[in-house]
């Protein structure tokens, strides 16, 4: 198997040292690879996110991106952040074209392309709103286009579709699948809804506070999926068992 | 889709203050309420202004003289502002960005903002002389705070989110600052920078006190020894419209130049 990101023994501490949030943590994605990283509230997920993305350092261990160490933010690794983080004052279709100029992308070509990225995630009517204009799941649409444009080879989503209504989420996971089969970014996507990385990953880790990685597992089911068919029925209740008790008693 | 009352509200409200004011005014001078040489009736301070703004100069007491005390202090503001804000803005993005910045700055700004201004005058003509430079350190000194702070607190409350999306979108450095950090923090800085210019006609007057020639604050101050309340009155009319007009220009300019200022919410 080809790996894209390599993530290999990740130690993390807060103010502790003898407690560390995050203890030896290792595994790999590959290209195109969909990767749902479950645990409970505090267990350091963000914490891992924010390594992988370069928002921080790890005490320990090393990350590397298509066999090159990372370690500062790049669009190649890009980030869908939990909480609303368009930036207020530009529009829509100026927030997707931000990564594009940045790179130097001359304007009328970013312009083109951030419309059609807008236009593809169902927001062509809403090329001149600004976010504040948008409901929350338009706003996550377009932080999907906006890091999407930049065609990045990972994709890390941290909670990305907490805060929106069952309705909605469920159109984002449908996008998001859609989007993936067309640009095929591999996607680590950290979540502590057990039934959406089921229905989503192609693989499950758990992490849990201070241990690491508890356990993965494979999915390897067609999409889209019935969650209440008996192998992924047995899939969640395994890893919420293993959230819930830990590994001895699993 | 607005209201068919909306219109002629968001045109009379601005003004009801100032008219509600005029209507006091009127009551308490026409009225007999008070007498003239303390409360001059509109009229009469109307009658003041015209001769102020268009009279021939010399034709009567402060005729013509709108036009260079205007100037005058104008040019006294932008050098006090202009320097205040050369200064705070900066130091301001430093201190909220950088915690050794703001520890190094925060008890001598806070000691010294709370010194006022009028404690500064005497050192201040020691230092510079009575005229010009005292005026314009004044002015920097009354806009440098309000700037410096609003400033500092803007770039300080900008979300981390906010700058980890710009630094994923492949900003760093000043471009990150300047396509994130202070776009961001508009609003704060709007606001200060908009104190500040208040602050700066306040301090106008007191600069204009030292014995300057000319400016609007050493017109009201000669009015004053004079017993010309209707020109003190008068004076305090043109700084107030001045002002105004200065914080719409201030604004009109920042709005033109700033995408993120043109879509702050007032």
């Amino acid at each position: 198997m080809s790996v894209l990101l390599e993530v290999q023994g990740i130690t993390a501490h807060y103010a502790q040292p003898e407690a560390p949030v995050l203890a030896g943590v290792s595994f790999a994605l590959a290209p195109g690879e969909i990767v749902a990283l479950i645990g409970v509230s505090g267990c350091g997920k963000t914490t891992l996110l924010d390594i992988l993305a370069g928002f921080r350092r790890a005490d320990e261990g090393e990350v590397r991106l298509a066999g090159q160490p990372t370690v500062t933010p790049e669009p190649d690794k890009a980030v869908v952040f939990q909480e609303d983080a368009l930036f207020p004052w530009l529009t829509a279709q100026q927030n997707v074209a931000f990564g594009l100029k940045a790179a130097g992308v001359p304007r009328r070509e970013r312009r083109a392309q951030a419309t059609a990225m807008l236009q593809r995630v169902g927001l062509a009517g809403s090329l001149d709103r600004l976010p504040r204009e948008l409901s929350g799941g338009m706003r996550q649409r377009v932080a999907l286009a906006r890091v999407l444009v930049m065609r990045p080879r990972l994709l890390l989503m941290d909670e990305p579709f907490a805060a929106l209504d069952a309705l909605t989420r469920e159109e984002m996971h449908d996008l998001l699948l859609e989007l993936h089969a067309e640009f095929t970014p591999a996607i680590l996507m950290v979540t502590h809804d057990v039934a959406e990385a089921a229905k989503l990953a192609d693989r499950i880790l758990l992490l849990k506070h201070g241990q690491g990685l508890l356990a993965g597992f494979d999915i390897p089911l067609p999409r889209p999926r019935d969650l209440h068919s008996p192998e992924l029925a047995t899939i969640q209740a395994a890893c919420r068992n293993l959230l819930a008790h830990g590994p001895a008693r699993a | 889709m607005t209201s068919p009352t909306a219109q002629p509200l968001r045109i009379l409200l601005p003004v009801a203050a100032p008219l509600f004011l005029l209507g006091v005014w009127a009551l308490l001078s026409y009225g007999g309420f008070t007498p003239a040489y303390m409360l001059p009736p509109p009229h009469t301070v109307g009658r003041t202004l015209w001769i102020y703004v268009l009279g021939e100069p010399g034709s009567a007491a402060y005729a013509g003289r709108f036009a260079g005390d205007t100037l005058a202090s104008l040019w006294r503001i932008c050098c006090g502002f202009g320097l205040a804000t050369a200064l705070g803005l900066p130091l301001g993005v430093l201190s909220g960005r950088l915690r050794p910045v703001q520890q190094l700055l925060a008890g001598f700004v806070d000691s010294m903002r709370a010194v006022p201004g009028i404690c500064w005058l005497p050192l201040a003509l020691v230092w510079f002389g009575i005229g010009f430079r005292t005026t314009v350190f004044l002015i920097t000194l009354a806009a440098f705070f309000p700037i410096y702070l609003n400033t500092a607190a803007g770039v300080a409350s900008v979300p981390g989110t906010l700058v980890r999306a710009g630094a994923m979108l492949g900003l760093s450095g000043p471009g990150l600052l300047r396509q994130v950090v202070l776009p961001a923090g508009m609003s704060h800085i709007l606001a200060g920078l908009r104190l500040g210019l208040g602050l700066s006609f306040a301090y106008l007057v007191l600069g204009e006190l030292t014995g300057v020639p000319d400016g609007l604050g050493a017109t009201i101050m000669d009015a004053r020894m004079l017993g010309r309340v209707d020109m003190v009155m008068g004076g305090i009319v043109v700084i107030a419209l001045i002002g105004l007009a200065c914080d719409r220009l201030l604004m009109g300019l920042l709005r033109l130049t700033f995408v993120s200022a043109r879509r702050c919410r007032e």
